[in-house]
Formats: C-alpha cells, structure tokens, sequence
C-alpha cells in the first residue's frame, strides 16, 4: 500500500489533480478540439485514479494524529465527519492497533481546522477508510516505533527485544519487564528524529481491526449529550432565516425590508442585493422565519420547466454521450441489430433527518457546520466576514445524516453574512421545505444499454448514460471542461463483466434545470439498476439461468474471482435457485461500487393492488479487509433500506418551475411497516480495505426488478416501481 | 427597538421533566419543540420536519408521546412535559430502552432516535409484552433514513424483556 502512493503523490488531493492536469492543460484542450480518439477515455482513467487511490488522504505525521499523556491516556485526534457511519470508531480501531494501545485509554478527539491532522476532513465517496489506511498507520506505527525506543532507552533494553502491547512497551521474552505508555513518555520534552520507513503491524496480529468494537458515539447521542450543528447555543446568539426563491432559477433582483423591521423579535434585515441575499436576525427561529415571509422581494422569473421539459433534455443516444471507458472494439462491435432497452431514475432528496445549519460567530470567527468537510466552509466564511481563512476554526460536529447533502455551503454562508451584519452570532438551521426544494438533488437519468447475444453469451455491451452533473458543482468550471462527463455520473457503471470481449461505457452530462449533485453512491443506484436488469433481460433472451449466465461472463483475474465469490455467496445466502414459496420469486444483482463488489437478492410477491411486496434482501459484499464488521454490516443494512425506499417511492418531480413535494406528505420515506427480512455477509479477499458506506446502493433495485420479472415475466424500466407501475405493467 | 425587545422579556414557564423551566416569552405563540430546543437549551428533542410526519421531536406530555413540533407552548402550560433527557439518570444510569439501543447498536447517525426512543417507552409501557408486528406497527411513524430499522425493533423487544424481569422482580 505504500509504495503505491509513493509515486502517485501528485494525484492526491483535489488541489494536486488540478495542478496535474493543469499543467498538461493546453494539450489536454487541444485534444477536445481535435476530438482525438481516446482522449476522454483517457482523462476518464486518469479521475477514476485519483477518486479510488487515495483523494483526501490525511497526513501521516504523527503528532498531528496523536498525544500520550503521564497520565496513560492516548489523545486521538481523528479527521473525517462522523454523520452516522461509524467512521471515527473505525479509525480508532486502526489507530490503536498499529500503536499497539488498549482501547479502554483511547480518548478520541474530533479534530477541526486548529488541531489535529489538517487537510482532509472532506468525507465522502466511502474513501475515509481506504484513503486513511496508509497513512494514519503510518503514523501510529512512527510513534510506536519512538515509544519503543524511548522505553528502551529507560529499561537498558536493546529496542529490537521490545514490543509494544496493549498499551505497554514490554520485553518480549519477559513480558512481566515494561513500561506504560504514560511512563515512558513521562519527562520526555521531545521526540527524537523519527524513522523513516517504520514496520507495519503484521494482519496476523491484528486486535482491534477485524472485531465488532462497539460505537464509540452513541451513548451521548441517545443522551442528548452529543452536539450537532442545529443544537449549537452561544450567548447572545440570534436565529436568521434566508429568503428564497419562488421558482427554479429565480434571482433576486431587488429587496426590501418592508414589514420585516417591525415584527416581533426581528433584530436585523440584511440585505445584498449583489450576492441575491435577503435575510432576517431575530430573537427566535419561528420570528425570524415569519419575518422573511413580510419582506418585499422581486425576483426575476425563473423556470417554468416541467417534469417532461426535463427529461426531455435527458438524452442516451450515443451521438450525445463520449466514450468514458472501452474495451475491444466497444459499441462499434454492436452490430446492425442490438438488443436495445432504456430504463429511468427519478429526481431523489436525501432526506437526512437532521437538516443543514450552521452557527458562526463574529467575534470568536467560530464556526460550527454540518458539513462534509470544514476547509471548503473555512475558506468561504472567511471571505464573507473579511479575515484570513486560517484566523476562522470550523468545529467538526457530528451530522444527523448527509447522504450527500451535506456537501455545499449554503448554511454556513448564509449564517456568516447574518453574523457579519449583525455582530452576534447567529445560527441558521434550515426547514424541511428549504431542504427540498432548495438544496440539490440526485438526479434523474435516463441509461440505455444495447447488447449483441452470440450463441448465448453477449458479444458486445454498451451503457450510454445520461444524467445532471454530479461532482462538477464542487470544482471549478475548467474541470467540467476537461472531463467532459461528469465522473460521478458512471460510478458503478462500468462493466464488470470483462468476459465480453466488447463493451464500452458512454456519458452525457447535462444540466437539468434544477440543482443536481451528490447522493448516496453517485450514480450506482441508477446505473446498476438499468445495467443488473438488462443483463437479466439478455439471461432470458438467451434462455438462460441469470446467475449462471452472470458468471459465464466473469473473466479468471482476481476481480473476476472476487466477484464469482459474491454472486455465489448471495445467490447462497438468498436461498436463490431454491424453489420460492408460492407467489413469491427471487432476483438476484451485481454492483462493483468503486472495487467494493456486491450483491443482492431479493425475495418478493405482488399483493393485488399492485404493490410489491418485498419479503427478503439478502446482501453480500467484498471489501477486501473488513475493519468493524458490524459496522460495516450497518451500513449495508443501511443501504439496503435507502435502496428499498428509492426502488419503491420515492421521486421527485418538478411542476412550472417548482418542486412539487415541499415535505415528507408529498415525498414520504419507507417505514417498519415494509420492511424485509435482511441479511447480510462481508467477504474479505486481498487484506486492503474498501468502503462500505455507499456500496450496497447498487445491486438491491435491480434485484427487486429482477425478481418481479421472475415471478410475472413482466420487467419494470422505471424506478420507483410503485403501485400504479406495476399495474400497468401487469395488464 | 431596544425599547420593544425589553417589553418583551416576560417569561413562560413549563414543567420539564419534573422542573419547572422558564422561557423568555418569545416562545409563548410558538410551537414545544423550539421552546424546548432553542429557549430552554434541551437538544434531545431534534427537529425533522415541522408537520408532524417524521417523529423525531417526539416527547412526552402527561406520559403520552405527541410531535413537539405540532404542540403550541400555550397548549402544555399546565402538562407535565418529558424529554429524552429524563431518560439518563444523574448518576449515569440510563433507562432500559437507552440501554437497549446501544446494545443493539441500533443508531447511525441517531437524530431520529429520540422519537424512536420516547415512542417505545410509551409503548412499553401500554404494551409490556409486545410481540414484532406490535413493535413495528407502534414504530410506523418514526423515519429513519440510516435503515436501522430491523435494529430498532430488535433492540425494543429486548428493552421489553429487560424491562418485565424488572417488574417480576
């Protein structure tokens, strides 16, 4: 794992990606305007380097990670947001395994922009394992390595006949001669030159990475202990609330404050015509709130879009897409008579139950946000409030969920011009209207794959994708250029069936009038939906059984087994293949979300209204090295419950400009009352970690499409599949 | 306009869990939930969604759950409100129910859990002895969009097994 980053360092950060490709920019230009073959596919490889080695990588300098008191306490800094997925627990586990501490003395710390390892807060893409992995055991291994030469030094022992144990250093053939981590570091003032290259911990020896270590969080969560950013209080402090737009697209154009001035509690109206901000400080939320309802706006007309004009703009044809990923001959080896289906996916929210808010104060230039990460949010509070970005600390607070969401500035920007024109803190937190209809949202796509059968088996394969920019918001415009489709648009639609000899992936990317951006797997969800249906389509057309039609088509290389192993370790957790009771079938699913290979099956029946009923989903993944397997095994359940709502409810849709659902009444989530019987497994293969936060996004609707199939012959090309779907496909 | 904001500090008070609270009077044509979260600083209570759906602001008043959020401070002058707070003792003791969950590992992210969490006190309560589909039934109208749901249940039919030695006792 090492030696891998090495000479991949410039690939690192986003900063580091830009320079990159900045640097070969001008030939990189000419090759779009040459429209030189391969060039996308080029840069398409190159984006898919730097999200799946290592973005956001946090340093490996120890002092930043960590701090052993006299006392035996080892203070762990940890990086990353903690927004339900276990992450900072997990992270312990590594810490303390490569040190070589006890758990019971790990005091974690969240770290923020003033302490802790700096630069890489940003979570996201399930990437905090994977790209904290090296580094981070870098780190606690450098420091081991110093305890162990310090204790040596306070024995009389040669340091090679020492350990590290359980918070001790002790001698390994006299283990009753030691020293605590507290009393070796006692009186040391400061560490001699580090090693360079410090031995990593062999796995064999792992503790604490491999075990089911409970959470760390959640007796102060469910305490109401634990500080999130819609619960942070100051003295003094004032509510603001922001007013918004009528449609999509909407500018302000003109403000004033109107009646806002006299309402109860009101302490300010801001108003920047410039920046098309107007907002309220007052004493409470709800003043506030009615405040900005009095305030007199004018707002250019916006959108009057609809549903239709929309996914009207979604084309897949292969004349609007560019090449992304291909192998052999890719769709050219089509043919003249493809088999050809297209299948859709609908606007979604996040939904995270906590919404975005944020408080920043002026005086004390403190800001705490929920965000998925604080550098963004440092840089943009500074410059609303006029300071150096590094004079502004952005607390690390734990989110009620993301999903996603959580990626813009919106609150934390909003609260610093409140704050800045005001003097007092002031705390933004927004409503569940504003979180839906004015945040951004997964989009909608539309994917249509075309394949050629030979003798049963598929000789060519081509997914053309088209979809709202996903992570080009996050970067500056040139990237959208260079890239041309947007990397999160084909994650999980790349072709994990390398068999075919041709297969090639294609993306058009295009703004869809509304604010699209990320959500819970970028593009896995819609992109294993339509690929993991259409293979079954072709498994039936070929008259063929899907899952022996699946691995017929997987190659011999390690990902090929490792996919082999899911699919069969599902099909067998699932029961799939054995006869199902009566009215009910099973489908099963292949996703391969950035190297996390998954699987599911689904066990369904059709109640007479037309609403599908799902029995059982039995979920499989591959994540190479699994750190926490019950938190890993949560966060699949989790995902197999958001892909259940997605595959059954939820969508959202646009009218005259406007999101029709404004709260859960019109976008409601799945409950108890549907839920499944869940199972899950995690395979481990090659002893590097994988993320699992997303993951499992991929193969549940596809599985459930699948199994509906099965059981009516009928197939469903439209997410979600609801009642009225179902019926029509029925009749 | 300072001349108004010191008319107004008048206060409402509110017995919380056992205590009589007060609140400065600008929460008194306001709903619980921000009397609660934002003028008496008890965060437990979390905010979802405003109409009632959702349930993660879900207290007790006079020992029945009801959404915060839909509650007018003017209505609860005279209840006797609980909050998740009331659930962890001084000493560090926790309810049951709390112990339960972090057996279970049942949260994620855990905002929605404080409704989760006073909606199966309530129900334990009316229902020692619930078997899954009473357990899932009384639950419905909780969200939680980490789908700890299967965990939930488990870990309320295991609160209801520790909370009956209890009493047998």
């Amino acid at each position: 794992m090492t030696e891998a980053r090495g000479e991949r360092r410039t690939w690192l950060t986003r900063r580091g990606f830009l320079i990159g490709t900045g640097a070969a920019g001008a030939g990189l230009v000419a090759g779009v305007t040459l429209g030189r073959p391969g060039f996308h596919r080029f840069v398409a490889g190159r984006i898919a380097q730097v999200l799946e080695e290592g973005m956001e990588a946090p340093p490996d300098d120890f002092d930043a990670w960590f701090e052993i008191t006299p006392d035996d306490v080892v203070r762990f800094n940890v990086t990353k947001m903690e927004m339900g997925q276990g992450v900072h627990t997990a992270l312990a586990q590594i810490a303390a395994d490569e040190l070589g501490a006890r758990w019971e003395q790990m005091d974690v710390r969240r770290a923020n922009t003033a302490f802790g390892p700096q630069g890489a807060s940003t979570t996201y893409g399930s990437f905090s394992i994977p790209a904290s992995w090296a580094p981070l055991r870098k780190a606690a291994a450098t420091l081991r390595e110093l305890l162990i030469a310090e204790a040596g030094r306070k024995l009389g022992v040669a340091p090679d006949r020492l350990e590290a144990y359980r918070g001790t250093v002790r001698v390994r053939a006299e283990p009753s001669i030691r020293l605590t981590f507290g009393q070796i570091v006692d009186g040391v003032s400061a560490w001699p030159e580090p090693p360079e290259d410090p031995p990593l911990k062999d796995a064999a020896r792992f503790e604490y990475i491999g075990r089911s270590v409970p959470r760390i969080d959640l007796r102060d969560k469910l305490t109401g202990v634990a500080v999130y950013a819609y619960d942070v209080q100051r003295p003094g402090m004032l509510y603001g609330a922001v007013a918004r737009p009528p449609r999509i697209g909407s500018k302000l154009l003109r403000a004033a404050p109107g009646r806002a001035k006299y309402m109860p509690g009101v302490h300010a109206v801001v108003i920047d015509e410039r920046a098309g901000f107007a907002g309220v400080a007052a004493r409470t939320r709800e003043q506030a709130r009615r405040a900005v309802s009095e305030l007199e706006l004018e707002w250019s007309e916006g959108s009057h879009a609809s549903q239709d004009d929309i996914e009207a703009l979604l084309v897949a044809d292969s004349d609007a897409c560019i090449a992304v990923a291909r192998r052999g001959r890719g769709e050219r080896a089509l043919g003249d008579a493809p088999v050809v289906a297209e299948y859709f996916t609908p606007f979604a929210v996040h939904a995270s139950m906590e919404p975005q808010a944020a408080l920043v104060d002026p005086v004390t230039r403190e800001v705490f946000v929920s965000a998925q990460g604080l550098e963004r949010c440092q840089e943009a509070v500074a410059q609303i409030l006029g300071v150096e970005t590094g004079d502004v600390t952005v607390h690390n607070c734990y989110l009620g969920g993301s999903f996603g969401r959580k990626t813009g500035l919106d609150s934390g920007t909003e609260a610093a011009r409140l704050a800045r024109a005001t003097g007092r803190p002031v705390h933004v937190g927004w409503t569940r209207e504003e979180e839906m209809r004015h945040g951004h949202l997964r989009p909608a796509q539309r994917n249509r794959l075309s394949a050629t059968l030979e003798n049963g088996r598929i000789a060519a394969l081509s997914h053309n994708i088209a979809s709202g920019p996903v992570l080009f918001p996050s970067f500056p415009k040139v990237f959208a250029i260079v890239a041309g489709a947007d990397p999160g648009n084909w994650v999980g639609g790349l072709n994990p069936y390398r068999a075919i000899p041709h297969s090639e992936t294609r993306v058009n990317t295009v703004k869809l009038t509304v604010n699209t951006g990320a959500w819970r797997g970028l593009g896995t969800l819609a992109n294993v939906f339509a690929s993991e249906s259409f293979i079954d389509e072709l498994a039936a057309l070929a008259g063929r059984d899907p899952l022996r039609f699946r691995l017929d088509h997987l190659d011999d290389s390690p990902y090929g087994k490792r996919i082999r192993n899911t699919l069969l370790t599902a099909a067998e957790l699932g029961d799939y293949g054995r006869p199902a009771a009566k009215g009910r079938a099973r489908g099963i699913a292949l996703s391969d979300y950035h190297d996390t290979i998954t699987a599911a099956v689904a066990e369904v029946s059709v109640e007479a209204n037309g609403e599908i009923v799902v029995h059982r989903v039995s979920g499989v993944a591959d994540l190479g090295l699994v750190v926490n397997p019950d938190g890993a095994a949560a966060q699949a359940e989790g995902s197999i419950v958001m892909s259940l709502s997605s595959a059954l409810i939820e969508e959202l849709t646009v009218k005259d400009g406007v999101i029709e659902a404004a709260n859960f009444d019109g976008y409601p989530l799945i409950t108890q009352r549907r839920m499944p019987q869940i199972a899950v497994r995690l395979l481990e293969s090659d002893g590097r970690p994988r993320g699992m936060g997303e993951p499992m996004m991929g193969p549940v609707a596809a599985a459930i499409g699948n199994a509906f199939f099965s059981l009516t012959g009928r197939r469903l090309r439209r997410l979600p599949f609801t009642p009225e779907r179902v019926r029509a496909a029925l009749t | 306009m300072q001349y108004l904001e010191r008319a107004k500090l008048g206060l409402v008070k509110l017995n919380v869990n056992g205590r009589d609270v007060e609140i400065g009077d600008d929460y008194a044509d306001g709903s619980l939930l921000w009397a609660l979260r934002d003028g008496a600083g008890l965060c437990g209570t979390k905010f979802g969604c405003g109409v009632g759906i959702c349930g993660s602001c879900t207290v007790h008043v006079d020992g029945r759950p009801a959404r915060s959020c839909l509650v007018p401070v003017a209505a609860v002058a005279d209840a006797e409100i609980t909050t998740i707070e009331a659930l962890a003792g001084e000493n560090g003791e926790l309810h049951e129910v709390l112990r339960a969950f972090i057996e279970e590992q049942v949260p994620q992210c855990a905002w929605c859990m404080n409704g989760q969490i006073m909606t199966a006190v309530a129900f334990l309560r009316a229902t020692p002895d619930p078997d899954e589909d009473e357990i899932a039934a009384a639950l419905d109208a909780n969200y939680c969009r980490c789908g700890c749901y299967a965990r939930i249940r488990r870990a309320v039919a295991r609160a209801a097994k520790a909370l009956r030695g209890r009493s047998d006792d």
